[in-house]
């Protein structure tokens, strides 16, 4: 069983989003090791439910998707979709008893766009006191 | 297409609950479509069966795997290969794929993860509405191309009925009145006419009359 | 016995038809029925009541119809498609008709979601104009749906309903024309509260001659507050309720606003009356029986006709 107080996050972003070229990836996950992982997606639209349910079933206690500021999406409405999907995750996870903040959307601000390392500091900052998942609690059947 | 909707969460746990090595079955015609037994739905199903599988603390094997078609037994066949060890089967096809599974695997309970709902067509992106009963004896051209018996939420043969006000029903003002369709649509053809007789008692027999349909095709046989 | 209907003499005779209405109690006490029967003897010239309106399960229309018979007054039984396929209704013809019932109204049915029993199957085996033509051929004809003949036929005065309020109104009177081709000898309209729609829906019946080849009964229903007026305006599909009525109703004290609704109530008899088309009226004055032996008073419609057998 993890002794671990920091909640682990699985981040969905989308490549639009500032800050989140390859380079950047890889000093970021550097600097907060196992306490993240990080999926680039070519568009928050393209986020379906299971993919942010699989992040929760395996590894991760939070789920959060990043999408890149209103009005710039490339394929138009690829983030009010998003929205919308984190949403329905949200319905689903609260009814099998987990919290609804175990799953997020941010979405880019058109005026001040932040960085993904802003972002991800700000998840983190808004889900420690979040327990960990009671899903990786779970030790497996006795062989 | 037949469209459906997923079973309450709760209720498709209480009918797993004696079986301990499931597969979650999907399907990619008819209910993929209609979002709700495709291989993203089945996913998402799967995926949450198991997390609340283990934040019980049970001791299930849940996996997941969607055919082409559920209704189809060259296609249901498929699992042959998969089927062994599993001691029941989630089925996310619509009634007549999980009674083809079934069919084909007695000795496994096949047991329904969906509400099957209407023959129906998909009107824009999230919204289905039911517009065909099967009802074996199309009437369609008499009624402009809008069906009074899947329509009509009295299945008006003669209608409108007194409720039908602004072109909505009174059941639901969000279902269109079929009858002022059928009305519209036909004195847009200029045929209203058509409409000036008496359509006569529906012949059910076409639907029901011989017990449940079977079509036999000879030319399509082997 | 060898009923006659009432309802049909008075028409025939050209007299101005008055009938009401009876809801069945959601019991099996005869007495309820008989008590609101009572309320209307001698006021009205039939009473029609009415096939689990609403949907909401009460004592069988038929059942009623008869207790109304045997106590000497004329009744109209209601039936709607809602809850019987053709076997059923056919076979509840032929009894109607044995019970001594001689007048039927052939109605759809207010939907199963209304009711108390919203997770009934709607059955809508035949519509309601096609009830009409199956009673007119099993009445003049003598066979049922299908061909065969009937030992002996129903003997039954045939009605429908209609109204002229609903939508589309171009479409109305040719469905007014369809129920009178199928064999609708009486048509009993929705409530009239707009008068100038009814006038024009009216004026098309009668250039198609309609109002020639069927009796058409003018409906009208008593308010008891503005409540009851704007709940009806709002909430009732097909139910056409003018703003000035309203605020007519407003503009009285609360306790003279049923006052209120039965001077309306009956203006729109006297100018019902005055209407040559219309050859009656049909009051239903809901769970409001005693109301209508004041309107159709003071509308001037006592005594009703007597007729040989009286």
């Amino acid at each position: 069983m993890t002794t671990q107080h920091n909640p682990i996050l699985g981040l969905f972003y989308c490549r639009n989003v500032p800050g989140s070229s390859e380079q950047e990836r890889q000093m970021l996950e550097k600097k907060y090791g196992t306490r993240i992982r990080l999926f680039p997606i070519p568009c928050s639209g393209r986020l379906e439910p299971f993919h942010l349910l699989r992040a929760l079933e395996e590894f991760a206690d939070v789920a959060y998707l990043i999408t890149c500021p209103e009005g710039a999406c490339r394929y138009f409405e690829g983030n009010k979709r998003a929205k919308k999907r984190v949403e329905r995750t949200q319905e689903i996870i609260s009814h099998i008893g987990l919290e609804k903040e175990r799953v997020g959307i941010i979405i880019g601000s058109k005026d001040k766009p932040q960085p993904l390392a802003d972002i991800i500091e700000d998840i983190l900052g808004s889900t420690s006191h979040l327990s960990p998942s009671p899903v990786l609690q779970y030790a497996g059947p006795p062989s | 297409m037949i469209t459906a909707e997923q079973k309450p969460f709760e209720e498709i746990r209480e009918m797993i609950a004696p079986y301990q090595r499931i597969l979650v079955l999907g399907c990619a015609s008819c209910v993929a479509e209609c979002a709700a037994g495709g291989q993203k739905e089945t996913a998402m199903l799967a995926s949450t069966l198991r997390m609340k599988g283990k934040m019980e603390g049970e001791e299930k094997i849940i996996e997941e795997h969607t055919l082409d078609r559920q209704c189809v037994n060259d296609f249901v066949i498929r699992l042959d290969d998969i089927i062994e060890g599993y001691d029941a089967i989630l089925s996310l096809g619509c009634g007549a794929g999980v009674q083809a599974v079934q069919e084909m695997y007695g000795e496994i309970p096949v047991i329904p993860a969906l509400n099957t709902e209407f023959i129906g067509e998909t009107r824009a992106q999230g919204l289905w509405v039911e517009n065909c009963l099967g009802c074996g004896d199309c009437m369609l051209y008499h009624f402009g191309g809008v069906c009074p018996l899947a329509r009509c939420s009295k299945q008006l043969f003669n209608g409108p009925c007194g409720g039908s006000v602004d072109g909505k029903c009174e059941i639901n003002p969000d279902i269109d009145c079929a009858w002022q369709l059928i009305i519209d649509r036909l004195s847009s053809f200029g045929a209203l006419d058509r409409l000036e007789g008496i359509y006569p008692p529906k012949n059910w027999s076409k639907k029901q009359g011989g017990g449940p349909r079977r079509i036999v095709r000879e030319d399509q046989q082997k | 016995m060898n009923h006659v209907s009432r309802l049909k003499e008075v028409l025939e005779k050209g007299e101005f038809a008055v009938t009401s209405e009876c809801g069945p109690p959601k019991g099996a006490d005869p007495k309820v029925v008989l008590k609101k029967a009572e309320l209307l003897r001698g006021k009205v010239d039939s009473i029609n009541v009415t096939d689990n309106q609403t949907a909401i399960v009460r004592m069988s229309s038929m059942a009623a119809c008869s207790l109304i018979i045997n106590s000497g007054l004329d009744s109209v039984l209601q039936m709607v498609v809602r809850d019987r396929n053709r076997i059923a209704l056919q076979s509840d013809i032929l009894g109607a008709s044995a019970l001594g019932i001689r007048n039927v109204l052939c109605l759809s049915g207010d939907h199963q979601s209304f009711g108390n029993q919203s997770e009934a199957t709607g059955v809508f085996d035949l519509d309601s104009i096609q009830l009409v033509q199956v009673v007119k051929n099993m009445r003049d004809e003598g066979i049922i749906v299908g061909g065969e003949t009937l030992d002996s036929p129903p003997d039954l005065f045939i009605g429908a309903a209609a109204n002229p309020f609903a939508d589309p109104l171009d479409f109305r009177v040719v469905r007014l024309a369809k129920k009178i081709n199928a064999g609708a000898d009486f048509i009993q309209t929705q409530c009239i509260y707009n008068m100038d729609r009814f006038q024009t829906w009216l004026k098309m019946a009668e250039d198609r001659g309609l109002t020639e080849k069927a009796y058409i009964l003018g409906g009208v229903t008593p308010l008891k507050s503005p409540g009851m007026a704007k709940y009806m305006k709002n909430r009732v599909a097909g139910m056409d309720v003018p703003d000035e009525l309203i605020k007519r109703m407003e503009g009285v004290a609360k306790d003279k606003q049923r006052e209120e609704g039965i001077r309306i109530c009956v203006e729109t008899v006297q100018r019902l009356k005055q209407t040559p088309g219309v050859k009656g009226i049909h009051i239903m004055a809901i769970e409001w029986e005693e109301a209508v032996g004041e309107i159709v008073e003071r509308a001037g419609l006592l005594p009703r006709p007597l007729f040989g057998d009286d």
